[in-house]
């Protein structure tokens, strides 16, 4: 009689995780940074001024 | 857990800015005591036209140099409209209103708050230059919004 089993005939697959390059997520995420501090050390400026 | 070399840069920079954000906050609010212009002072809206200083508004000499400007908002007007400011001076402005929320900007200056009813506000300004500034409500307060302005003149010493 036959064992039911569940795919377990085919052998283990390792998965190797390669590390994925993340160049072009850093240089978006830090121009968004620096758009940021740009606009607000501006408007940091502009109440300075209006003081 | 594993995390990347470059997400790691960004989250030290993302957290890092929280810090200093919260290192600004702090030192501003408890060692320069700075605080927004409504700051828990209270009136009673229906009595504003008896209590002091907003009983007999406009400028008031307080000091060498210092004054106090108490200014009234009820739809829709200032009260004062015209206001003369001699040169140098450093001026407390309180406002309240009468009835419902009105905004208080003078514009193209750091002065701009929401006047609320119940609430006294209050920003410390020094005029260092001569010329005219227009007092505008930029918080909708009914039909005639658009009409609710002030004129402040700043002038010369004689």
């Amino acid at each position: 009689m036959a064992i039911p089993q569940l795919q377990n005939t085919k052998p283990k697959v390792k998965m190797t995780k390669e590390s994925p390059s993340l160049k072009g997520t850093l240089a978006s995420v830090f121009l968004l940074g620096f758009f940021l501090m740009f606009t607000w050390i501006s408007i940091y400026f502009l109440f300075l001024d209006r003081l | 857990m594993h995390i990347h070399k470059y997400e790691k840069i960004w989250l030290f920079f993302g957290i890092g800015s929280l810090f200093v954000f919260l290192t600004i906050i702090g030192v501003s609010a408890f060692a320069q005591g700075n605080q927004p212009p409504s700051c828990l002072t209270t009136i009673d809206p229906e009595k504003v036209d008896e209590t002091p200083p907003f009983n007999k508004p406009g400028l008031v000499k307080t000091g060498d140099n210092e004054y106090q400007l108490n200014i009234v908002a009820s739809a829709f007007a200032y009260t004062p409209n015209q206001i003369e400011i001699p040169k140098g001076a450093k001026v407390t402005i309180n406002v309240t209103t009468k009835d419902v929320i009105h905004g208080f900007e003078m514009a193209g200056t750091n002065v701009n708050m929401m006047v609320e009813p119940g609430y006294v506000n209050s920003f410390t300004k020094t005029f260092n230059k001569t010329g005219q500034y227009t007092i505008v409500c930029n918080e909708y307060c009914g039909a005639g919004h658009h009409m609710m302005t002030a004129k402040v003149k700043v002038v010369n010493k004689q």
